[in-house]
């Protein structure tokens, strides 16, 4: 009898405990995911709306960043480097300095250095615990 | 002539130490029961990973159980230490009654020493680290109302646990039947470790065969608690789950549960510390660490100690068909539950939730989410249910380690 009492008690605590604990988990959560989406949405309108006012404020030379990176590109092919591969490296090089003004002057490839999978293998083998 | 008296000493002795001489019959029907589980592990491939160290574990203590055996300290006098051909100032000494003793070790058997980690609770957690590295929690964040289902798969284990009290099963060994219905393999170790180690073996092995059989239990309770119209609910997609979110979930979880809930707190710890890893970014080495070679290690270890407490004698009881009998009703009571609070999430939500994805909420990741994925698609081939599934059944190793800490905290 003692033993049936445990085995309800423990039914119902085992219950409600789990249930609560998960409950609680699910507000908590729920709450957090609104005020992180908030607050990403603010950012990502603030970002937004900068990029508009700068737009607005320099017509002149934002028309000039979007001229193609190709066109503005006068590359030193001489060692041999396909075109595709320059268009990668000039698609880069905008990513990277995206709004702001640049050219390419010159592709050549870099002698005496690690292979990429050689750098890769130094990384992954010295980087900081 | 001495030759041969010698040789045929040599052999007799051989012969007497052999397993010849000392197995017992429970010995060679484990021994068949471990060939069992091999060939399902092979041939069938269920849970391999698992399965066949249990079973290698299995065989091996049954033809050699000395390989599981505690290290035996002995007090022998200097004359006995001298005839074993050993240094008596190699060992520290004991004077009782004038007498002086030296204290002699016997080593333990190898699995002896690799059984600690299971023994003293280590192992589990450690399973738990590299399952967290390997889940993805964005299903739940995106959805937690997923939670409900993963705690609803929970009632099963409280229920098995009246029918172990019922059928005379002490409350420390219900506790641990029981906690088979949560699905989760490392859970039912840690928690049998700690109530009732005794029950190790069979529970182990129910836990994993339940585990392993998952495809042919689920989907008829999930096709006879649900009508056809519910199993071709499509639900809507879920909402992306920014880096920020995931980051933060596992620090909040391991906050929340482990204050209000210590007993569960290194699973569900090392569970979110693996998943911390994982969504950090920065400590890719060590996320990559526990989720590969930490994770095989400690499965090769949990498994063939854990197989390796399944000896003839302890096995062969009424007491493991008891363990085995209601470790499937518990398995079954967790997938009915979990199917019937869908079906209430169903109606709560106008007809948006499939009653499917409950019966996902008994952990067995990924599994118990591939067959709510099956089963819908039976019925709409369009159906795609795994996401959404992967919410509670993520739910469901959270919810079954809370359950663990309630077990534990109680009967302790």
């Amino acid at each position: 009898m003692e033993n049936i009492n445990l085995a309800l008690t423990l039914l119902l605590a085992g219950f409600i405990i789990v249930f609560a604990v998960l409950v609680l988990l699910i507000i908590i959560i729920t709450i957090y995911g609104k005020i992180i989406q908030a607050v990403q949405k603010k950012s990502a309108e603030r970002k937004q709306k900068k990029a508009e006012q700068k737009a607005q404020e320099t017509p002149v030379k934002a028309a000039e960043t979007v001229t193609p990176v190709e066109e503005s590109t006068t590359t030193d092919n001489d060692g041999g480097i396909p075109d595709e591969i320059i268009a990668v490296i000039a698609a880069a090089v905008d990513a990277v300095y995206g709004g702001k003004s640049h050219k390419i002057k010159s592709v050549k490839r870099s002698r005496n250095a690690r292979s990429a999978w050689g750098n890769a293998g130094v990384v992954e083998n010295t980087r900081p615990f | 002539m001495d030759i041969f008296n010698q040789l045929g000493n040599v052999i007799v002795s051989l012969f007497q130490s052999s397993g010849l001489c000392s197995l017992t019959w429970e010995n060679y029907v484990m021994m068949a029961i471990s060939f069992v589980l091999m060939f399902l592990a092979i041939k069938k491939q269920y849970e391999p990973l698992l399965l066949l160290p249990i079973a290698f574990g299995m065989l091996l203590v049954n033809i050699f159980p000395g390989i599981m055996a505690d290290p035996v300290h002995k007090m022998l006098t200097e004359s006995e230490i001298i005839a074993m051909g050993l240094d008596p100032a190699s060992y520290t000494t004991t004077v009782l009654n004038g007498v002086t003793y030296y204290n002699y070790t016997e080593n333990g058997g190898l699995f002896y020493y690799l059984y600690q980690g299971v023994h003293l609770g280590i192992f589990p957690p450690l399973i738990f680290l590299g399952i967290g590295a390997m889940t993805d929690f964005g299903p739940l964040i995106a959805n937690p109302k997923s939670f409900i289902l993963g705690a609803a798969a929970q009632i099963g284990i409280f229920i098995t646990f009246i029918g172990a009290i019922l059928l005379g099963f002490a409350p420390n060994e219900a506790g641990s039947i029981a906690i088979i219905g949560g699905a989760d393999g490392p859970t039912a170790i840690f928690v049998t470790s700690k109530l009732a180690p005794q029950l190790l073996g069979p529970i182990a092995v129910a836990a994993y065969s339940y585990m392993a059989l998952v495809p042919i239990i689920q989907p008829p309770i999930m096709r006879l608690l649900t009508t056809k119209k519910e199993r071709s609910i499509v639900m809507g997609q879920l909402r992306p789950v920014s880096k920020l979110e995931k980051i933060l979930f596992p620090i909040i979880v391991v906050v929340l549960v482990a204050i209000l809930l210590p007993d569960a707190a290194p699973l569900v710890g090392m569970l979110m510390l693996g998943n911390l890893f994982k969504e950090s970014g920065v400590v890719e080495r060590i996320a990559k660490t526990a989720q590969n070679e930490l994770m095989n290690i400690v499965t090769i270890f949990l498994g063939v100690t854990v197989g390796a407490t399944a000896t003839g004698q302890l096995f062969l009881t009424p007491k493991t068909l008891g363990i085995i009998a209601l470790g499937l009703i518990a398995f079954c009571l967790g997938s009915a539950c979990g199917v019937l609070f869908g079906k209430i999430m169903c109606w709560a939500t106008h007809g948006k939730v499939n009653p499917l994805i409950g019966s996902a909420g008994v952990s067995a990741v990924p599994m118990a989410a591939r067959i709510s994925q099956k089963v819908g698609q039976e019925e709409n081939p369009a159906n795609f249910l795994l996401m959404h599934a992967m919410g509670p059944n993520v739910a469901g190793v959270i919810g079954s380690a809370v359950a663990a800490g309630v077990l534990i905290s109680v009967l302790k």
